[in-house]
């Protein structure tokens, strides 16, 4: 008897771990169930978009914008939709979970994630040309709407959208974000100080900060990548959206040029200068910001989320965000502000991806943007977005995007695909500022290193 | 109970543990080697064998090479000081009978049962570079020249992360210490005393080679430590900067499989490691190949 209930219990274990263990479509399946969130009730099946598979998958990345816009856009889009049921997961980490789906062939539906998302998810499909083409959803028109959907998207964002230079787009581009520099508004305008427009007339408040205690300039420290806010925009100042294009596509001498050299003497000039604020390079992104808060440096780069970032960290008295567009070399230069954008992409293997390019367009309705707008404060990469959105963002958010409307450009900045490589150019571009801040690399050092690497990438392309 | 039965009770009993470590142990570790050789994303269902190109990659990539300097360094800095004053503490808390050893005994192991990343978090705060408590501390002693940003100049940075590991570890080898210690009968020491040896004689001709045996366990332990723990230390307080001065093999590892795209190549790093660890394992067990003194 007692023999019999032992192997029973070893049999059930076993089987159990199996199950669980086996990449199999139903056990799968039942995870993405497990995370619905809408009650299931029969409707009437005649709603006028037909769809033979009603059920639509959806991952969605649970970030700081929450999960609250999508269970309300959820239930909009099948109550338009009868009888459609879409099943979504959130999570903070949700490419991790869904990461098994994908290796097993069986991915969901949709798919909504920050283009610079950690795990590299994202990016890798987008090497592997994983990701459905969807041209044919911004050649559409939304209903109600007179011009094709491309047309409403923010200028040229859609090139950026089509990374394989072969014209076909597999990312929709979704909530954009705007970095650049911070300041304190208050304190500008306590002491009449007017934010720089030319770096020049940046560096030269040096004097006035370190009389009023203060340091000129500092960034996220032992993650200096923070600096691309500062580095593709100058770039693009200095030498024109070719010197952005040459170094993106690791073109041959793209990192000797002058717009290049000028850009990384700004920083030699930081750091040979003192401008810097002591200890930068050991601190991390929250001690760093922490001590731009309390009034320690002039300026810091960072995204639009920086106040939503930081709402609970200790500040100096009156703090207001103050943003500007990274200075510009000479007066009547084109001025840039790096933005970033999170997308909604379809694998190509999902089972509904009809359906899931109809939720596509959904997202892109006016009152989609504004309900985003109302419960994320996200911007959605629309034309008219800060017409759309004013009534709903901080003022910080709505700042960083108000400068576009006073001559700044957008500049959104992507390394060319290449094949697997165990560079990091990205990375490799922006550790040298730690150095360079040490004091142990020249900016000549800097610019060959990136040369360097840029071959490489450049032979593994070809 | 006939031994038959009895077999298959034991059966019985091990299978459900074979099972699990099989498959969460064995299985990941062999599937690891096997992906090695294949070139995979980590994230699609394309993989491709590409033998050992992926070898090759790594004996040509400076990185890995740097990577590994940092790990030889950490793996022969951490365990000497952390021994040398594990011992110290050891034989300082037995053999001397002070009236507070209980106490000491739990400061020094304190810091063993707070999370690595806790500790990571405390101390990047200590070596905070305008109110951490160490530069404070320098500059009310009127040493201005010594203040660094610890964790951020090259110079600097291995050291900085070397205290905490060593902090960490003390309590835990002085407590396994300890007990060694106090296992060698009382009147050897008592006979020595007569003899005229000194505390250090003491020391060195009978404490050490009476606890020989548990010395060379924890010379292993200190190995496998340093090298999955220092992970934690660099991932938190440093992220393998300044320009990738305190990168490790397993920091790089992680980032080429999951920041990277790279799970192959970030695999073929593994098995370096395991290649490493295995030789470290087989050096330090001919090195101490000297037989414990029994009593």
């Amino acid at each position: 008897m007692k023999r019999t209930w032992i192997m029973l219990c070893i049999l059930t274990l076993v089987a159990t771990m199996f199950a669980g263990c086996g990449n199999s479509k139903p056990a799968a399946e039942e995870t993405i169930k497990g995370g619905e969130t809408t009650t299931q009730t029969s409707k009437d099946e005649e709603g006028k978009p037909d769809f033979e598979n009603k059920e639509l998958n959806i991952a969605v990345f649970e970030g700081g914008f929450g999960r609250a816009y999508w269970e309300e856009v959820i239930s909009r889009f099948e109550q338009e939709y009868q009888g459609v049921k879409v099943n979504m997961t959130s999570n903070p980490k949700i490419m991790d979970i869904i990461k098994p789906q994908i290796v097993a062939g069986n991915p969901p539906d949709f798919i909504y994630a920050p283009m610079t998302d950690n795990t590299g998810t994202v990016q890798t499909m987008i090497k592997e040309k994983a990701l459905l083409e969807l041209n044919d959803v911004f050649d559409s028109t939304l209903t109600g709407e007179s011009a094709p959907l491309k047309d409403k998207m923010v200028d040229s964002i859609l090139n950026y959208a089509a990374p394989h230079s072969d014209g076909k787009i597999v990312v929709a581009p979704f909530n954009i974000s705007t970095l650049g520099m911070w300041y304190n508004a208050d304190l500008f305008e306590k002491k009449g100080w007017k934010a720089p427009e030319t770096w020049d007339e940046l560096f030269a408040m040096h004097d006035t900060a370190q009389q009023d205690g203060r340091f000129l300039f500092t960034y996220q420290g032992i993650y200096p990548t923070y600096n691309d806010n500062i580095v593709f925009p100058s770039i693009a100042s200095a030498g024109g959206q070719q010197a952005i294009e040459d170094a993106a596509s690791y073109k041959e001498g793209a990192f000797q040029s002058d717009a290049v050299r000028k850009v990384f003497g700004l920083f030699d000039t930081i750091a040979q200068k003192g401008y810097l604020m002591p200890g930068t390079v050991a601190m991390n992104h929250t001690q760093a910001q922490t001590e731009f808060l309390k009034g320690k440096a002039l300026f810091i780069p960072n995204g639009s989320w920086f106040e939503g970032e930081m709402k609970d960290a200790p500040r100096e008295e009156g703090f207001r965000f103050g943003f500007m567009a990274p200075p510009i070399f000479n007066k009547g230069d084109d001025r840039y502000a790096l933005t970033v954008y999170e997308g909604l992409f379809i694998p190509k293997k999902a089972k509904n991806p009809e359906l899931a390019k109809e939720f596509i367009k959904f997202q892109y309705r006016d009152d989609s943007i504004k309900l985003n707008a109302e419960k994320t404060t996200g911007i959605v990469a629309v034309k008219n977005a800060s017409g759309l959105v004013k009534d709903f963002v901080p003022e910080s958010v709505y700042n960083s995007i108000k400068i576009f409307e006073e001559g700044v450009k957008p500049l959104i900045f992507q390394w060319n695909v290449t094949p697997k490589t165990e560079i990091n150019i990205n990375k490799e571009m922006f550790d040298a500022i730690s150095s360079v801040m040490n004091k142990d690399m020249t900016v000549e050092q800097w610019i060959e290193r990136m040369e360097g690497y840029a071959t490489k990438l450049r032979e593994l392309s070809q | 109970m006939n031994t038959k039965s009895r077999q298959w009770f034991l059966v019985f009993c091990t299978l459900p543990a074979l099972i699990i470590f099989s498959i969460f142990a064995l299985y990941p570790f062999f599937q690891a080697i096997v992906m090695a050789f294949y070139d995979w994303s980590g994230m699609s269902d394309e993989v491709t064998f590409i033998g050992l190109k992926n070898f090759e990659t790594l004996i040509h990539d400076p990185k890995v090479w740097t990577a590994l300097t940092n790990n030889v360094f950490l793996l022969l800095v951490v365990p000497t000081i952390t021994m040398g004053f594990s011992l110290l503490f050891a034989v300082l808390l037995t053999r001397r009978k002070l009236r507070e050893t209980t106490f000491y005994r739990t400061i020094f192991f304190f810091p063993n049962v707070l999370a690595i990343v806790v500790i990571s978090i405390l101390w990047s705060f200590i070596y905070h570079p305008t109110f951490g408590i160490l530069n404070s501390f320098l500059e009310a002693a009127g040493l201005n020249s010594w203040i660094h940003a610890w964790l951020g100049e090259k110079s600097t940075v291995l050291w900085a992360l070397i205290f905490p590991m060593v902090w960490q570890a003390i309590g835990y080898y002085m407590i396994i210490y300890i007990a060694a210690i106090q296992g060698i009968p009382n009147d050897i020491y008592e006979a020595a005393v007569i003899d005229g040896a000194s505390e250090w004689k003491q020391f060195t001709h009978m404490t050490v080679p009476l606890i020989w045996g548990i010395l060379r366990i924890t010379i292993i332990f200190f190995f496998i430590q340093v090298f999955n723990q220092s992970f934690v230390y660099i991932q938190v307080m440093t992220d393998g900067g300044p320009d990738g001065s305190s990168e490790i093999l397993m920091t790089y590892m992680y980032k080429q499989a999951f920041q990277n795209g790279n799970f192959g190549y970030a695999m073929a790093v593994g098995v370096f490691m395991l290649f490493i660890s295995l030789t470290l394992s087989f050096i330090s067990d001919r090195l101490m190949g000297r037989d414990a003194v029994e009593y």
